[in-house]
């Protein structure tokens, strides 16, 4: 496992003053470095071949993966990168350095233990890999601390023994001196096939390192030797099992999470403290694309805190919103209670269930309005009013969700059609290819604009959920401007893309698309690090969630 | 057919067999050996005493790696038993050894009668009853034992 950098990366406090850089200043600092340096250089010398220098390289939308840093000309240092006020510092790794990351742990622990390899493994495995619990612990009691844990010291290494008369496997009864059989430490003897279908078994559970002796209340660990040796012929289940092991480490640390996208295999080292995703959003990118939240999982939501995301996505599915509208759109029949929606006509109603007749101002019936048809002149008295302010107010509330739900839904919808859009765009590129006889290089604009625009189309989406929540003030004024700034360009870039290819002349349209590409990603950066900085300095009431 | 199933369930017959006056009795069906039916003697000195309660125990083949399902067929009020029979003990769950056999499972569960666990109450009524009114739960326990002779 190289690349795990010393620069302070690990400290728990880091990201107290990773925020506090204005606009003018930005640091220096780590941001996705991958585990392993060969690969990330790599990926730097592809980026820069397909990267044009100068247009987008240096922009925020390839921030994540190491293959910025080619706007100027200085050498690239893998993964030294700037870090934007809203990005936060992780680590990619894949099962092969996963698995030498709990080696070098446990080797790093070993000395300071001073007993086995193994009996180190599983110890740090019964402290879920808390270094310090575990040292502290064990310092002050080390046979009890390993006896606990069901550990020995220096255990003699596990062996299939055979040869004993007396031997009687306690599970199957078979007995004998042909048997094979294993013991542990604790000198509880099984015969090896019933040692076997029970290690496998708890294999195919999902257990791993927790899989103990057979024996009633033994708390004695089986281990790691002696599972390799019990499943040696297996190789199914030993992969399982090694598998098993490595989710387990992953699963213990609350620093450490898989990336949620289907069959990925990378996870994702990130120490932002649970306490602080009220204010700061764990943005990660798996190696694999994925762009995710690590404190929620959900998809990449900057710049909306995760609280206020997951109430927001409950909101939206709840029918709640549902009965509201019916509450504000329909009344019901006096009489029978079906449910009426008034779409056109005057006020005489007549129920198509019952055939009840009534006025649909003030719902009393028809009959009583006598002649002064469509005047219902019984709309001021007391009940009648009370019944519609209640109604007014529910209208409001509902008009309030439904003005941010339809922007967040636009903001959606619109991205999935930029994903369409790329394919489009892929076909406007050959054609200007073929057409203008422009070099592959000449039309890659296309592609970055559409990148840019996918990117915004996220965000935008997300502002909107930090604006239904957020109680309206001067802040709020500010903030909406940014938004409508940046929702504004995104918009107009969104049309030039679309079709390319119009009146203008190539050169023209290619500096416009630029040009509003490189005035977008600016907008986009403000607006983020304008939230990323409000959120930390509570710039903003929000509504008590 | 013979499985390490099969031929372990005969082993434990045998071995049920020979533990007489222990105060567990049980046998597989005479068509189906997957399928026990036992009887638990209630325990003396509890309220339980004189009872003869009966279970029916479910094996399968993952036997003895997995433990067998286990159900009251008697009606019971105690604070570890579901009410339809069903009971909360840790060795049918995670505490499960495959060293353990039908014997080692009766006589648990005829410990447990003698001594229930309130803490973690499978019938909330008999728990409060167990806890607070000592002398009604003895009474409803009584009246499951009269049941159980029938």
């Amino acid at each position: 496992m190289s690349g795990y950098n010393s620069d302070g990366f690990m400290d728990e406090d880091y990201d107290d003053d990773a925020f506090e850089y204005s606009e003018e200043e930005e640091e220096f600092g780590h941001n996705a470095i991958i585990g392993n340096s060969a690969g990330a250089s790599q990926l730097n010398n592809e980026s820069q071949t397909e990267t044009q220098p100068g247009v987008s390289a240096d922009g925020p939308f390839y921030e994540n993966d190491l293959l910025d840093d080619t706007g100027d000309f200085e050498p690239v240092l893998g993964s030294i990168k700037k870090k934007k006020a809203w990005e936060v510092d992780y680590m990619i790794y894949d099962p092969e350095e996963l698995r030498a990351k709990q080696v070098n742990i446990a080797a790093r622990m070993e000395p300071l233990l001073g007993i086995s390899k193994e009996a180190t493994r599983l110890l740090l495995r019964h402290y879920f890999w808390k270094e310090e619990n575990l040292i502290e612990d064990y310092l002050s009691d080390s046979e009890r601390t390993l006896a606990k844990a069901g550990l020995t010291a220096y255990p003699p290494p596990p062996e299939l023994k055979s040869g004993d008369e007396n031997f009687s496997c306690a599970i199957c009864y078979t007995d004998g001196a042909d048997e094979s059989y294993l013991a542990l430490t604790c000198g509880h003897r099984f015969c090896s096939d019933c040692y076997r279908t029970y290690v496998t078994g708890k294999v195919l559970e999902g257990d791993s390192w927790r899989i103990h002796c057979p024996a009633p209340k033994c708390k004695v660990l089986l281990g790691i030797t002696a599972s390799r040796l019990l499943l040696a012929q297996d190789n199914t289940v030993m992969e399982r099992y090694e598998e098993n092991l490595t989710r387990s480490f992953v699963n213990d640390l609350d620093t450490f999470a898989w990336c949620p996208a289907p069959n990925c295999e990378y996870a994702i080292e990130c120490h932002v403290p649970r306490t602080a995703w009220a204010t700061t959003i764990p943005v990660v990118e798996c190696k694999c694309g994925n762009s995710f939240c690590f404190g929620c999982k959900f998809d990449n939501h900057l710049p909306a805190p995760c609280y206020m995301v997951s109430r927001w996505l409950q909101k939206c599915k709840d029918d709640s919103e549902t009965s509201n509208w019916i509450k504000v759109n329909t009344k019901e029949c006096v009489k029978c209670k079906s449910t009426i929606e008034k779409n056109g006509g005057c006020n005489h109603m007549t129920c198509r269930d019952c055939h009840y007749e009534f006025c649909w101002i003030c719902m009393g019936p028809w009959s009583e309005h006598g002649q002064q048809f469509y005047n219902c002149n019984r709309f001021n008295e007391d009940s009648s009013k009370e019944a519609r302010e209640s109604i007014s107010k529910t209208r409001q509330s509902l008009e309030r969700y439904i003005h941010y739900f339809t922007r967040y839904n636009n903001h959606e919808q619109s991205a999935k059609l930029a994903r369409k859009l790329l394919a489009t765009t892929e076909k406007n590129m050959e054609q200007m290819q073929r057409e203008l006889a422009l070099s592959w290089i000449e039309v890659q604009f296309l592609r970055d604009a559409v990148d840019v625009l996918s990117v915004c189309r996220s965000t935008l989406k997300w502002t909107y959920v930090l604006a239904y929540y957020m109680v309206a003030d001067n802040q709020k004024i500010i903030f909406e401007d940014n938004q409508s700034d940046l929702e504004m360009a995104t918009e107009q870039l969104n049309g030039l893309v679309e079709d390319p290819i119009g009146q203008d002349t190539v050169d023209d349209i290619k500096r416009k698309i630029m040009d509003k590409s490189t005035y977008v990603k600016t907008r986009w950066e403000t607006l983020l690090r304008d939230i990323t900085t409000g959120l930390q300095e509570n710039r903003w009431q929000f509504e008590t969630l | 057919m013979s499985t390490p199933c099969r031929r372990r369930l005969m082993r434990d017959f045998k071995r049920l067999q020979g533990e007489s006056n222990s105060g567990i009795s049980g046998a597989p069906c005479p068509d189906n050996i997957m399928v026990w039916n036992a009887v638990i003697f209630g325990p003396a000195d509890t309220p339980f005493e004189d009872g003869t309660f009966k279970l029916v125990l479910t094996f399968d083949e993952s036997y003895p790696n997995k433990p067998p399902t286990v159900k009251f067929a008697s009606r019971m009020f105690h604070p570890n038993v579901y009410a339809n029979g069903e009971l909360c003990l840790d060795i049918l769950q995670n505490r499960w050894s495959p060293t353990y056999d039908v014997a080692a499972i009766l006589t648990s569960i005829q410990s447990l009668l003698h001594d229930p666990n309130p803490t973690s109450p499978a019938h909330v009524e008999a728990a409060n009853l167990y806890r607070e009114n000592r002398k009604e739960y003895t009474r409803r326990v009584r009246e499951t034992v009269e049941e159980s002779w029938e």
